[in-house]
């Protein structure tokens, strides 16, 4: 079953008079459970993507239906059939959706327990899933450093921490943005081996998006992108 | 406006006026300090109570020295005195302490000019009421402490008016047949001399 | 955890900023404070001083406004007498619920002090006086027993300086007669504290002055016309007509264009301490531009972005303002001495008056005043759209 379904999606930028292809007509689609790398250099648009893909920006043209759920559906730039507001596209995000980062965001004040917990906050989850929250810590190995601040972590345990809050709420999609940009090759090749494990033994998509070709192929597909299009399926 | 200043004059004047004098300062220190001592250059204020002093037991102990004890409503060991030191340049040339006594008609304020020994050298009365108030008030009656110090005193007793010194016997009535006030003023006098000896003389003791 | 907590660890991250923004929150809550209490405290005073008079009017003879100040002025030489007969004239008059008839004397006491000085007596009616002065209490004694009698009563001070209870024994300058102390009063704060108290007839016969009265102190019925009243007053020949509403009308007015200048700085204070927290606040947004994206891309909607900004600012008032009450409690003394240093006329009895329903208003006014100034802020972090922020970065 296909979890992810993006048919011709187009998304244009204004600059000045100028207009930039972001996404050129772009179609694909990514089943349940598996990875997907996208490459391409700078620019070529791989976050844009990314971002409409897992639901932080609207396509100018296209559809996109996620867990067969339609999204966005607009055939031309005159008429919108199907738009979905700010607040619906955030209830999109926290039911599927799990986000890493180059940088890992965490907030300084919060201990590395309340940083992981911070997605259920906004979802009014006051009770706190013990079990989960301990699986989860424990599988990333950063158990024991729930009641330390950021600043007291290394650059690996940060991203692990920003990998647990991104599954906190058990997400069907985790969107990985350069996740290892910030590391060195060590750490890099503990990431990888985690996001590996995720997928296999917990069945959960992966969109990476990486321009580190190793890391790129622990995908099932690859997708490249050059100038908004896709160079090779 | 010039209701408002009519009432204030009303209200500063009327307050000033009435309680100038109550826990007895004088009414005019710069005045009176240059009255008894025309050298002086300066003087200096002081506020004392026994009650700050020593409390209860230096109460019991002038008391015994007075051979008498504090009476009424005013007589209490909290009512603050004020001991002005005389001060020629930087040295001092003498002390003036005063304090409310109460007499038949209303009360009485003694005030003692003091030398450095401790001796008196000039009494004082800054307020009383006395049908006979002239005959107190004359230099012939005040001139008969000028000399004296607390040691003459020693063996008065205010209750009785009976003492065996002879400098004491020797001070005498201008009025023999009301004596409320004159003894009233030979107790203020003793009560000065013992309260000054604590305040100032036997400061250390 | 929760949005809560999330905001009030937010403002522990700047820690140095956080404190200066509370202070200036402290600065304003305490001069809120204390401007409510003065305006409440100073006119509660100055009505207590006039109140504490008994009487609305005073009529005195003409030439010879205020007895008092005017005695003293003159040593005594002065004072005018009007005829007993206007008490009836004005008891007639329906509007007067009660009046009481007085008659100062002042001796020259020439054993008081070094060059003699003033002895003032006050002749009062036993029967109307005290109850004009229902807040005069007895330490000791109580009012004099006949209408004309040789009795005392003394104000504390008076007594204090005379050293006389209950009992003991008088003199009054000008007669030969003793005087025996039948009361002696409590401390009241006014000036009544430094009065020798004798019967009206007995001043009257003592010092010649039958038939003849210095003042007469008229209290109202409560729904009369005072104005209206006053008016006939003028009416009577040689009479002058004292208004208490009048010399309080005239201090409030004084005292109000003083009370503008105060509410005007306190105004800019406000301002003050709304703007700094629109800036400490604007700023924290600012900072965290990313983080509040990711919030966003979390899943925080815009209406809980908007919240957190808000409680922060609401936490930063809270405290300042608990705080600024404090300080206003505390110090109240301190801003009393100040205003009395300042102001023209000051009454007696506490010109500040803080309670709790002034802290309150000034509690939700501050509280008020910080969201005002936190809401463009945390309009604007709500709008944060999580792409563009997530960009900035890169």
């Amino acid at each position: 079953m296909n979890i992810v379904e993006a048919n011709n999606l187009v998304k244009i930028y204004a600059r000045g008079s100028e207009k930039i292809y972001a996404l050129n007509n772009i179609s694909f689609s990514i089943k349940k459970g598996e990875i997907v790398s996208v490459i391409g250099q700078s620019g070529s648009g791989k976050t844009t993507l990314v971002n409409v893909l897992g639901c932080l920006d609207n396509p100018s043209i296209g559809s996109l239906k996620i867990d067969g759920q339609e999204i966005f559906k607009n055939t031309d730039f005159v008429k919108e059939n199907l738009k979905f507001s700010e607040i619906e596209l955030t209830k999109i995000r926290r039911k599927f959706f799990g986000y890493i980062f180059q940088k890992f965001f965490l907030i300084p004040t919060l201990t590395v327990k309340e940083n992981i917990l911070l997605p259920s906050v906004f979802q009014k989850q006051f009770i706190v899933d013990e079990k989960r929250l301990n699986d989860i810590t424990e599988m990333l190995g950063i158990s024991k450093r729930q009641n330390h601040l950021p600043s007291q972590l290394s650059g690996g345990e940060m991203q692990r921490v920003a990998i647990a809050r991104a599954l906190i709420n058990n997400p069907q999609i985790l969107i990985a943005d350069e996740p290892t940009g910030n590391l060195d090759s060590k750490r890099s090749s503990e990431i990888q081996e985690l996001l590996l494990n995720l997928n296999k033994n917990h069945n959960i998509t992966i969109i990476l998006v990486t321009h580190n070709l190793e890391l790129a192929k622990i995908g099932n597909s690859i997708i490249e992108l050059f100038d908004g299009q896709i160079k090779k399926n | 406006m010039k209701k408002i200043v009519t009432f204030l004059i009303f209200s500063v004047i009327l307050y000033s006026f009435l309680f100038a004098a109550v826990g007895c300062d004088l009414n005019d220190p710069d005045r009176d300090v240059k009255r008894f001592f025309s050298d002086s250059t300066g003087y200096k204020t002081a506020y004392l109570s026994l009650e700050k002093l020593g409390g209860s037991e230096l109460l019991k102990e002038v008391e015994q020295k007075l051979g008498d004890n504090f009476q009424g409503l005013y007589e209490t060991p909290d009512v603050p005195y004020t001991v002005y030191t005389i001060y020629k340049n930087s040295d001092i040339i003498g002390y003036i302490h005063g304090i409310n006594q109460k007499g038949q008609y209303g009360g009485i304020q003694v005030f003692l000019v003091y030398d450095l020994k401790g001796n008196i050298i000039n009494f004082y009365y800054q307020k009383l009421t006395s049908k006979k108030a002239k005959d107190l008030r004359a230099t012939s009656f005040s001139n008969q402490f000028i000399g004296l110090n607390l040691k003459d005193f020693e063996n008065y007793d205010p209750k009785t008016g009976k003492t065996d010194n002879k400098k004491i016997i020797e001070i005498k009535n201008p009025n023999p047949d009301n004596n409320i006030d004159f003894l009233a003023t030979i107790r203020a006098v003793k009560k000065n001399l013992i309260l000054m000896d604590i305040f100032v003389f036997n400061k250390n003791k | 955890m929760n949005i809560f907590q999330l905001s009030y660890k937010n403002l522990l991250r700047r820690k140095v900023r956080t404190s200066f923004t509370v202070i200036g929150i402290i600065i304003s809550t305490w001069v809120l404070v204390t401007l409510l209490g003065f305006n409440k405290g100073y006119e509660n005073s100055l009505n207590n001083d006039i109140d504490g008079m008994g009487f609305q009017i005073v009529l005195t003879a003409k030439g010879c406004p205020y007895e008092a100040a005017t005695l003293m002025l003159k040593g005594g030489t002065g004072l005018r007498y009007m005829p007993e007969e206007i008490v009836k004239e004005v008891n007639f008059a329906e509007e007067v619920d009660k009046t009481t008839a007085m008659l100062m004397h002042a001796e020259f006491d020439p054993n008081k002090g070094e060059n003699g000085g003033t002895i003032v007596y006050l002749g009062i009616d036993p029967d109307t006086y005290p109850e004009m002065k229902p807040y005069l209490n007895f330490k000791q004694g109580n009012w004099f027993n006949e209408k004309s009698v040789n009795e005392i009563v003394l104000g504390y001070e008076a007594a204090e300086l005379e050293q006389r209870e209950i009992g003991d024994l008088m003199l009054i300058l000008g007669s030969e007669l003793e005087f025996k102390v039948v009361g002696v009063l409590n401390r009241t704060g006014t000036q009544d504290d430094g009065m020798i108290f004798l019967p009206l007839k007995t001043v009257q016969e003592i010092f010649d002055k039958k038939g003849e009265l210095t003042m007469l102190g008229i209290r109202l019925k409560r729904d009369a016309d005072i104005s209206a009243f006053e008016e006939k007053l003028y009416e009577l020949p040689d009479i002058q007509v004292v208004s208490m509403a009048q010399v309080k009308n005239t201090i409030m007015n004084l005292v109000s264009s003083a009370k503008v200048i105060v509410f005007s700085i306190a105004f800019i204070a406000f301002l003050i301490a709304m703007f700094g927290v629109l800036n400490t606040v604007l700023m924290s947004v600012f900072e965290r531009y990313q983080e509040i994206g990711i919030l966003k891309a979390m899943g925080a909607l815009p209406k809980d972005i908007f919240n957190i900004i808000l409680i922060e600012t609401a936490l930063l008032c809270s405290i300042g303002g608990i705080i600024g009450i404090i300080f206003s409690y505390l110090f109240s003394n301190v801003s009393e001495i100040a205003i009395r240093h300042f102001l023209p006329f000051t009454p007696s009895g506490s010109l500040i008056k803080v309670d709790e329903k002034i802290a309150v208003i000034s509690f939700f006014a501050i509280i008020l005043i910080g969201i005002i100034g936190g809401i463009y802020p945390a309009l604007h972090a709500s709008n944060i759209r999580p792409l563009d922020a997530i960009r900035s970065d890169s």
